[in-house]
């Protein structure tokens, strides 16, 4: 084993052994990056169906004034609503005017007040609810369905008495056959486009954000607990410093972004199981593209935040530092998502960080165009190397010693 | 006298404005406890950093053994000030972690360290982790740290500073002893008394420059006082300059931010005031 790869190692595994130590951090870093996809993708849609079903069994109690309708009030039945009519307030301009409805409605009295008047033109209604009540709301979305049902039977009877087929005249242009077999793309590519929205940016802020803790602990934090002096006095130079601890970082940012992206693998088969997204089609090469994009782009981040919290005198001075820097990460990415891959120029894969977030875009499309391949990797490349090139420059300073916390 | 280990040859050393160091000429042979003394401020902890190769000097030359320094600091055992342990490993790991990097084995660091350890009465607590040591234990692991891969020089920055009587005691009886096996110590103190007690060689180091060099009883006769407390007065009597991070100077903007969140301090007549 070479000198340099044994500092280089000794110094990552002890950082990596140093920072799993602590239960808080393996919470951050390991756990919620696993969950959090499946939380989202899984428990919420569950917990979102649970509701549902609990407000759907619910009985609202809805108050109608004015004219009745046998054929409405029983579709009111039907859908669980408990009707205690009345007469219409005389002292309102119209039927949306509450008037003296005003208080038993916001304090829940009753889920809602439905008004229907019947003239010579047809019928008028209203619905007075609270919108900020959940079980109001749900009171006003069963009486607008129960109206709607009734209203086209309603329509439908006028145009047959009018000798009308209502299909027909309600509706003359039709797509004809099964909407999704007219789509030429595959499954695959379909699930790889709804991917390819989220992942880069998932990738791009995680890595960046997962960085920040690490970054600061081993430079900055170094410096404040005065382990720093100790560790430059070591027989390693350091670059061979800097490799150990861009080594650590990367590892530990590299495991909760691989958890991410298993929590999320699993979160979509399991969605695939139910039919809602396939499993995205990306062929190997495309995945090993992926893969070296990922690793670049870690190498430039990394680099660029140990950088900048070694040039922190203390924790909170990092904390200040990197706090706002994830902000240069969140809005190229959330800018690339909405750039038209179809006409997209070249040029763009050489803008830092839009490079890698645009060509993971089209690798998880199963798109290899070399040009664009050719320029993001060089560019990112270039970038990666100038990060580098700053961190070395920062672990370099003399005064890293001279101005010890 | 040993054989010529560590040669600085006109060693200067400034930061930006202030020379911490202004001109040093220095040889250090092996088997001896040199000793650099001084107030806060004066150089040592300068001169012990040049020493351990981990500052280059701004003039002059540090050799070892005729090579630079910074290229034999595996030949180095340094025990900062700060100590510099890792509070989430054990006093072993933090002991293996550095004598990995010198390219100890294992066993070799652990035959070393058990055998300083007994002598420290730090036995029981190398699987401890460091979270809980006193300062005493933490000075005591630094030292074991230091020596596990056998250094032919040790640097020790204030090693008994904050320590209680007995912690300081063993700290010295370990020096003593590496000078017995014939090892070279140099040892940064506040303390003349302390110094003389350990010391075979007192450098006393003030503004930047060494004011004077030999045994204590050559430093007696030199400047004809009777005490080294005396002698190291005579020595130093020139005002101490202000150390190079207090003479920073504060920007129009900082002084008006700092007015702004805390306001002024009170002031003593006729001392410096805020404007």
């Amino acid at each position: 084993m070479s000198n340099s790869w044994r500092f280089i190692s000794t110094i990552a595994k002890k950082e990596i052994v140093e920072f799993i130590r602590d239960w808080r951090t393996l919470l951050a870093l390991i756990v919620i990056p696993l969950l959090i996809f499946p939380a989202l993708f899984i428990a919420l849609p569950l917990l979102l169906q649970s509701e549902a079903a609990e407000l759907d069994a619910l009985e609202l109690d809805v108050t109608w004034q004015g004219d009745v309708n046998d054929e409405l009030h029983n579709s009111f039945n039907e859908s669980n609503l408990i009707i205690n009519f009345e007469t219409i307030p005389d002292d309102i301009e119209n039927l949306s005017d509450i008037g003296g409805d005003l208080d038993r409605i916001r304090n829940q009295e009753t889920q809602a007040v439905f008004r229907l008047i019947e003239n010579e033109s047809g019928w008028k209604f209203s619905i007075l609810y609270v919108s900020t009540s959940e079980a109001s709301s749900e009171a006003r979305s069963r009486i607008i369905e129960a109206i709607s049902a009734w209203e086209s039977d309603v329509v439908n009877g006028t145009l047959v008495e009018a000798g009308l087929e209502p299909e027909s005249t309600l509706d003359p242009v039709q797509w004809d056959g099964d909407y999704e077999s007219a789509d030429a793309a595959t499954k695959g590519e379909q699930a790889g486009l709804v991917l390819s929205l989220f992942i880069p940016m998932v990738i791009a802020i995680w890595t960046a954000s997962s960085a920040i803790q690490p970054s600061i602990d081993m430079t900055a934090g170094e410096r404040e607990r005065g382990t720093l002096e100790a560790l430059l006095c070591l027989p390693c130079s350091r670059i061979q410093l800097l490799a150990g601890k861009w080594l650590a970082v990367a590892s530990i940012t590299s495991a909760g972004v691989a958890l991410q992206i298993g929590g999320l693998l699993f979160a979509i088969t399991y969605l695939a199981s139910s039919s809602i997204i396939g499993l995205p089609s990306v062929s190997l090469s495309s995945i090993l593209l992926l893969l070296s994009a990922v690793v670049i782009f870690a190498i430039m981040v990394v680099a660029f935040e140990l950088a900048l919290a070694m040039k922190a005198h203390s924790v909170k001075e990092a904390g200040s530092l990197l706090g706002p820097a994830i902000l240069f990460i969140i809005f190229p990415a959330l800018f690339t998502q909405v750039i038209n891959l179809d006409s997209v120029e070249s040029w763009w894969f050489a803008i830092p960080l839009v490079n890698i977030l645009l060509a993971m875009r089209e690798l998880l499309l199963d798109r290899i165009i070399i040009e664009h391949v050719l320029v993001w990797l060089i560019s990112s490349v270039f970038y990666a190397g100038l990060a580098a090139w700053f961190a070395a420059k920062q672990f370099k300073r003399e005064d890293l010693v001279a101005s010890l916390s | 006298m040993g054989e010529t280990l560590l040669t600085l040859n006109g060693v200067a050393k400034s930061f930006k404005d202030v020379d911490a160091l202004v001109r040093v000429d220095l040889e250090i042979k092996s088997g001896q406890v040199v000793g650099l003394v001084g107030g806060n401020g004066a150089g040592k902890t300068t001169l012990l950093r040049l020493m351990a190769g981990v500052m280059e000097p701004s003039k002059g030359s540090i050799l070892f053994q005729n090579n630079p320094v910074s290229s034999m600091r595996n030949k180095l055992g340094v025990v900062p000030e700060s100590t510099g342990l890792y509070s989430r490993l054990t006093a072993w790991e933090n002991i293996r972690y550095h004598s990995r990097i010198y390219g100890i084995s294992d066993d070799v660091a652990w035959n070393r360290v058990s055998h300083f350890a007994k002598m420290l009465d730090l036995t029981d607590s190398l699987s401890r982790h460091t979270k809980g040591f006193s300062r005493g234990m933490r000075q005591k692991t630094a030292l074991l740290r230091a020596l596990a891969h056998g250094p032919d020089i040790l640097l020790l920055d204030e090693p008994t500073a904050g320590l209680d009587v007995t912690s300081a005691r063993t700290v010295r009886s370990l020096v003593g002893q590496l000078r017995d096996e014939g090892g070279t110590v140099i040892y940064s103190t506040h303390h003349l008394a302390e110094a003389q007690q350990v010391c075979d060689r007192i450098i006393i180091v003030h503004n930047g420059t060494i004011r004077a060099d030999g045994s204590p009883n050559e430093l007696l006769e030199s400047t004809q006082k009777d005490s080294l407390e005396e002698a190291y007065v005579s020595l130093t009597s020139d005002k101490a300059r202000s150390r190079s991070e207090d003479s920073k100077k504060e920007s129009r903007l900082a002084r008006w931010w700092r007015l702004f969140l805390t306001g002024r301090t009170p002031q003593i007549e006729g001392v410096g005031e805020d404007e």
